[in-house]
């Protein structure tokens, strides 16, 4: 018993030494966006956008922290100084582009329309004159209706989050709402047979991570170096197929088994390829 | 609302209970920061000199005149610009603290000078300082008189401190943020329960303070109000 704690006491010192040696970035993300950024069940930070981060810092040699942040807080936050990259499924804009800076993109998401179950309402319908369409506060979707659908008659209703934007539709207050697509169809799968997609927006939008203006750290570099080289691992392609498409409790449970194979044993593709076995049927 | 939905909630219930903690440790560090504040800021605004006076004055104004999320953000994002770096928590605690302690101490004004001027008087007369005849004559008083003023203070900075989660604070609002995020149909539920969650401890404080006030009575003293 005691050689057994004496050695992990060693190996807990020895990956102290190493961490020790790299520098450690606070990644932050509104955590409560899935399947990009979730809290499990158990209380673990998951989702696609963190588990990328997680692999590029072991790639590229660095440490992270995640911290959770609300969403409209984090560009205010790396303008502040208070953290050093932003992993939250930002859409590039260049209104933001003139705070701070954004790395290549990485994800394309159109927006998609939700509706009533059973309405019989189509793109053309909900975008017409007097229909109220709801959409979370400072996200796309609702720059997309002010831009967009306001000017053909539309009324605007945003809110905090997008679950309470669901309940108003629910509720029969909104016609529509218009948010990314993979949280609308996770949307879906959760009101099965209440909501449903009535079409998708093409707004060619993109995601970025974003750090600081002008990248005084020399973040953006590595970033791209590690997405890079996830994609020729073929690590982000099976990162893609196990975080959107299953159920939340199932992928919480694969993660919760594989995920040391990314933390302890740093190895991102046997990480990767343990997740989507484990998945699939 | 279907009645199987509370089955669904109970298991988040030790996760909400768990940021509900956070919750209470941001009360009691705000609520202590704010009463001793807010008792030196009353007693330079009703003892101090003019001059200092004023300055205690501008402080309420200052303090009750911001809204709280508009402080929070300043002191979280704010301070950190002059290279102080406090954590989420310590902001919060900061700024809500702080903004309490302008109400907390215009209800310990209130309570200084409801003290009849002629005990002042008396007191000097038999050979107290000012000072200590403001601790050992006003204070004791005063502050029996401000509880029940107090405990609706209490009532009121327990339910502000969900604000904190704006800046980032993991409190009970952030728990339920989170439970929702993964389960959209419970976010109802979620938010009834919290509701439930604060009305109960709402209570068991209000509680507390009103037993203090019953034990901290001192017979005859109320009929100088």
């Amino acid at each position: 018993m005691k050689v057994v704690g004496v050695a992990v006491l060693m190996a807990v010192l020895l990956a102290g030494c190493l961490a020790l040696g790299q520098p450690k970035y606070i990644v932050l993300s509104d955590i409560a966006w899935a399947p990009f950024e979730w809290v499990s069940e158990k209380g673990a930070y998951l989702g696609f956008d963190l588990d990328v981060m997680r692999a590029i810092a072991i790639l590229e040699g660095f440490e992270i922290e995640l911290r959770d942040t609300p969403f409209d807080s984090i560009i205010p936050a790396i303008i502040a100084g208070r953290g050093d990259i932003g992993a939250s499924g930002f859409t590039i804009t260049e209104e933001r582009a003139l705070v701070i800076n954004f790395s290549e993109a990485y994800w394309d998401s159109n927006q998609a329309v939700v509706v009533r179950a059973g309405s019989g309402l189509d793109l053309d319908m909900v975008a017409s004159p007097g229909r109220l369409v709801g959409a979370q506060r400072g996200t796309t979707g609702s720059f997309w209706i002010e831009d967009e659908w306001v000017p053909l008659g539309v009324t605007l209703v945003e809110y905090e989050t997008y679950p309470e934007a669901i309940l108003d539709l629910l509720a029969g207050r909104i016609d529509g709402i218009v948010q990314d697509v993979d949280p609308s169809k996770m949307a879906v799968l959760q009101y099965k047979g209440q909501i449903e997609i009535a079409g998708v927006v093409d707004t060619g939008e993109q995601f970025g991570f974003l750090v600081a203006k002008d990248d005084p750290k020399e973040l953006l570099p590595r970033i791209h170096r590690g997405v890079a080289t996830l994609k020729d691992l073929g690590v982000w392609d099976l990162l893609i197929e196990a975080y959107f498409g299953p159920s939340l409790g199932a992928i919480e449970s694969a993660w919760e088994k594989c995920i040391d194979i990314l933390l302890v044993d740093r190895d991102p593709l046997r990480y990767a390829q343990c997740l989507t076995a484990e998945l699939r049927p | 609302m279907d009645l199987s939905v509370w089955t669904e909630v109970a298991p988040h219930v030790p996760v909400l209970l768990r940021g509900l903690l956070v919750n209470i440790q941001l009360l009691l560090g705000l609520i202590s920061l704010g009463l001793v504040v807010g008792v030196v800021t009353a007693l330079i605004e009703v003892y101090a000199p003019r001059p200092v006076g004023i300055v205690a004055g501008a402080y309420t104004w200052f303090f009750r005149g911001v809204p709280e999320i508009v402080l929070l953000f300043l002191f979280y994002f704010g301070l950190s610009q002059f290279g102080v770096p406090v954590s989420a928590f310590f902001a919060a605690v900061l700024a809500l603290g702080l903004r309490s302690s302008a109400y907390q101490a215009q209800i310990f004004r209130g309570a200084f000078q409801s003290i009849p001027h002629g005990q002042m008087m008396a007191a000097r007369a038999l050979g107290l300082g000012r000072l200590r005849a403001i601790v050992h004559v006003v204070l004791p008083q005063a502050l029996r008189l401000s509880l029940a003023g107090w405990s609706n203070e209490f009532s009121s900075v327990l339910k502000d401190t969900t604000l904190a989660w704006g800046i980032g604070v993991v409190e009970i609002m952030r728990q339920a943020s989170y439970i929702r995020a993964r389960n959209f149909t419970l976010t109802l539920p979620i938010y009834v329960t919290v509701a439930l969650m604060f009305l109960v401890l709402t209570y068991v404080g209000n509680l507390a303070i009103g037993l203090a006030e019953r034990k901290l009575r001192v017979p005859g003293l109320e009929g100088q109000r």
